[in-house]
């Protein structure tokens, strides 16, 4: 079977694994990070259809043609493949660092699909976006002020 | 650049032959015409120093105390790349190393490539370990003299190149240009055009005075986030090799099993599977499959039969966890006259098991060369390379060349640098003569894991007629911290009768008449071991407690009775003085509160660095929420203030996660808080706000990866007392 992944058909093997499996261990997109395997931490979280979803807790074969965004199919990138200008989301993760990074992919995943509705979000609006996904290192606050000031990228481009 | 630079791949070009200068600085022929290479040996202060005294006093600690080239600069056409033997895993410490570096190249810090070191690259392992919040401390000096040198060696064969006194030659940015004229040369230029052998500069060269510093104290970018961002950076999870399989192993139902028989039983048949790996002598059965999933659940298949084990659960590790007699380790005045007047007082405090619940799972990727000789070459997320490298040699030969590269670590805390998959992910590669990756389940790593052990404090404390503090009596018990990862022999743990790890955080920094201090380590049927700060926070959580009970009992203010207990204790009670106030001043401490509201304020010390913390609480509707922190820190020199806040802040919230949530629980001798639903963790719904400031400044900087964590909970216990609620004397904090 075959997925459309970052805009670009993959022909897949294991329609039976969970989607987290394909990406990382089948398609080496490893920005798609395991964590818990249930559905709780986040840190698999990919846009399908455009909407934030743990890819831990579906099947390859359960996605189906519908479109999957994940960290890597973010940035502006040139007919090289090179990077030519990084994604407002990542920007701002470069400008407002976290520590480890390793739940990063899923707030950045998560804050994409936030700003793509609500272009404006009040710190509230960031709070009850980003609260389901974990940070062990206990960058709440960081993570906060980096979905805020993605906005503002967003909106200044 | 770091982040993607761990990636599989043949180690890099190393210096082939270092020549040692006049000072020891070691000059190396790079692999790469046109390029030097400058390394600068250091006596790595090997530890925090009053551990490392301690253990080398009593010939415990390693053979030796490594010194080698422990961080070199190469420098090509492409620019610097900084070779630093210390571990990212979240700190910062590549940014800040390079800031260190920039500095004195005078090179902008942006322009730095910082390069994990592995054990292939010239370092011995040991050089490599992380921990202890003593990376940036005891690399700052060593990593600004070599780069100082380097540049004067650059300065010097400039000016000789430019016909010209060195004197008469300004630095900007990797450049020198001939004061007073147009005349640039880079150092590219000058590395490139120059023939012979280098020469040391014939000086110590000066270090660039604090009041000049571009670099030193600038929140500059982070050298590997760009690489994060993108997806880029190499995990231990996400390690590949070409042909590589998925394997897995069979791990004991209880703490303590040992594998007693391993059958196949239908695995081999089962879909992916490419081959199943049994030594019951070695303890191991294990598989390799197609994909990661396939190899879980075929290494559940298997077929195991397991010794007993042990059966305890948590209410029996608390019973065993009792303190009572130990090893005195402190005996200030007669504490037995001041116990025996004025207002006693008395309390005892726990602290529960706890795991390290870094987000990335523990992982290991293994390439194993055919013959029992073969070389090794691993991929592992590790703080201790050498543990990783000792622990493979013992199990597949002591003749084997094993390599440790070191990948990026998504957190650890403390948790890897003991235990980890490599030996396991060794033995199926030999076994099956293709690399093998293995990860591990989140429920198998909080299962397998070792924990912050429990610990149980019993306080005895009197107040005199004047208010002030007569005696302190602390008498400790917990689990096995340092001993559980050190190599000593077990008769030689009980004689000592306490364990070094579990004393951080247990002097009382107060100017006590009388203080006694009574501790003993408990070895536990479940594992334990070091976890951030070691014993740093649950001590800070008794001793800090029980201080504000001693200032209830004489009706003071718990700043003001802290501030009048640490008038005589020299230099760390002026820097202890330093942070309560600031802390107190940012938190508006004289300020009331609504009813149901109060503040609590609570200080520590720790490699080096003291912090005071002032948590507010919201007890309105019968819940316990946190409402705001406060944190003053005197962590000496900050270098790069962003990063130091972003520790500081990550310290509060684990803190606060420990206060108000973990709890490991075990039954029938197996850990039962196995995910996040069991085992939760402090989210971003229960995060307050965190302010943070520094106070330090000075020479020199002091460790920022643990101390803040130290006086997190008990500040919270603290402002539930002030806001009218009940003393809390065990963690988590419950209403």
């Amino acid at each position: 079977m075959r997925l459309l992944i970052n805009g670009r058909h993959h022909e897949i093997e294991h329609g039976d694994e969970p989607l987290l499996w394909v990406l990382r261990d089948e398609l080496g997109l490893t920005g798609t990070r395991y964590g818990c395997g249930v559905g709780i931490c986040g840190c698999c979280t990919v846009l399908l259809a455009g909407r934030p979803t743990r890819s831990c807790q579906l099947t390859a074969a359960e996605v189906g043609e519908r479109p999957v965004v994940t960290l890597e199919g973010l940035a502006e990138r040139g007919p090289d493949g090179k990077v030519v200008a990084l994604h407002p989301v990542q920007q701002a993760f470069v400008e407002t660092p976290l520590q480890c990074g390793w739940c990063l992919p899923g707030h950045v995943m998560t804050a994409v699909a936030l700003l793509a509705r609500d272009p404006d979000p009040d710190e509230a609006t960031i709070a009850e976006a980003a609260s389901p996904n974990l940070c062990r290192c206990g960058g709440y606050n960081t993570i906060k002020a980096a979905v805020a000031r993605a906005a503002e990228l967003a909106r200044e481009a | 650049m770091n982040g993607g630079d761990t990636a599989p791949s043949e180690p890099d070009a190393r210096p082939s032959r270092w020549r040692v200068a006049r000072r020891q600085l070691l000059i190396g022929a790079g692999a790469t015409v046109g390029s030097l290479l400058v390394g600068v040996p250091i006596a790595l202060e090997y530890g925090r120093p009053s551990l490392a005294r301690w253990m080398l006093e009593r010939g415990t600690g390693p053979a030796e105390i490594p010194e080698s080239s422990l961080v070199w600069f190469e420098l090509t056409g492409d620019g610097v790349t900084l070779h630093v033997p210390k571990i990212e895993m979240g700190q910062g410490i590549h940014t800040a190393l390079a800031q260190v570096a920039a500095e004195e190249l005078r090179v902008r810090p942006e322009r730095l490539a910082v390069v994990q070191a592995d054990t292939a690259r010239g370092y011995p392992a040991a050089t490599l370990f992380t921990f202890g919040s003593t990376s940036v401390a005891s690399l700052y000096t060593p990593i600004r003299e070599a780069a100082a040198a380097v540049r004067a060696m650059l300065a010097v064969e400039a000016a000789r190149q430019l016909s010209v006194e060195p004197q008469a030659l300004t630095t900007v940015d990797g450049a020198f240009q001939v004061a007073g004229t147009d005349r640039v040369l880079t150092y590219t230029e000058v590395i490139a055009a120059h023939q012979g052998p280098w020469q040391e500069p014939a000086e110590r060269p000066a270090l660039r005075p604090a009041g000049e510093f571009t670099s030193i104290g600038r929140s500059v970018p982070r050298v590997d986030f760009r690489a994060k961002v993108l997806g880029e950076a190499t995990y231990g999870y996400d390690a590949r090799l070409p042909g590589m399989g998925y394997g897995a192993f069979a791990v004991p139902p209880r703490f303590g099993a040992q594998l007693e028989s391993a059958e196949p039983g239908d695995v081999a048949a089962m879909p992916g599977v490419q081959q199943v790996v049994i030594d019951v002598e070695a303890g191991f059965a294990g598989v390799v499959a197609d994909t990661r999933t396939r190899a879980w659940a075929a290494a559940r298949a298997l077929r195991t039969t397991w010794s007993e084990g042990s059966r305890v659960d948590t209410g029996a590790l608390e019973r065993q966890v009792t303190a009572g007699d130990g090893v005195v380790l402190r005996r200030d005045g007669s504490i037995r006259d001041a116990l025996s007047q004025g207002r006693i007082v008395q309390a005892e405090y726990r602290t529960p098991l706890a795991a390290h619940a870094h987000l990335e799972p523990l992982a290991a990727l293994a390439r194993v060369e055919p013959g029992p000789a073969g070389k090794v070459e691993l991929w592992v997320p590790t703080q201790s390379p050498e543990s990783v490298l000792e622990d493979v040699r013992a199990a597949l030969g002591e003749e084997r060349a094993v390599v440790v590269h070191v990948t990026q670590l998504g957190g650890s805390f403390g948790r890897k640098g003991g235990q980890h998959l490599a030996v396991e992910a060794a033995r199926l590669s030999a076994a099956t003569g293709r690399p093998v990756h293995v990860g591990w389940t989140r429920d198998t790593d909080l299962r397998q894991a070792f924990y912050r052990p429990p610990t149980h404090t019993r306080m005895r404390g009197s107040v005199g007629p004047d208010g002030m503090i007569r005696g302190v009596e602390q008498v400790s018990a917990a689990g096995d911290i340092i001993w559980a990862v050190a190599g000593l022999p077990e008769p030689v743990r009980s004689i000592i009768g306490f364990d070094p790890g579990g004393l951080l955080g247990l002097f009382l920094p107060y100017d006590l008449p009388a203080y006694r201090l009574v501790n003993r380590r408990e070895q536990l049927p479940v594992p334990t071991g070091p976890w951030r700060g070691l014993g740093l926070m649950p001590n800070t959580f008794a001793l800090e407690s029980f201080f504000d009970e001693l200032a209830e009992a004489a009706g003071t203010d718990p700043l003001t009775y802290r501030l009048a207990h640490l008038r005589e204790s020299g230099e760390q009670g002026e820097r202890l003085r330093t942070v309560l106030r600031t802390a107190a001043r940012m938190a508006g401490w004289s300020e009331s509160l609504p009813a149901g509201r109060g503040r609590g304020i609570a200080c520590s010390g720790d490699a080096r660095t003291v912090v005071a913390v002032v948590a507010e609480v919201d007890l309105s509707g019968g819940r316990l929420r946190v409402t705001g922190v406060d944190v003053a820190v005197d962590c000496g020199l900050v270098v790069n203030p962003a990063g130091a806040k972003l520790q500081a802040q990550g310290s509060v919230v684990m803190g606060l996660s420990s206060a108000l949530r973990e709890e490991l629980r075990i039954d029938d001798g197996q850990v039962v808080s196995d995910n996040f639903d069991s085992y939760p963790i402090l989210t971003m719904a229960d995060t307050p706000p965190v302010r943070v400031t520094f106070v330090g400044g000075g020479e020199a900087p002091y460790g920022m990866g643990e101390p803040v964590v130290g006086p997190v909970p008990a500040a919270v216990a603290n402002a539930v007392r002030a806001a009218g609620g009940p003393r809390l004397r065990s963690l988590p904090l419950r209403l």
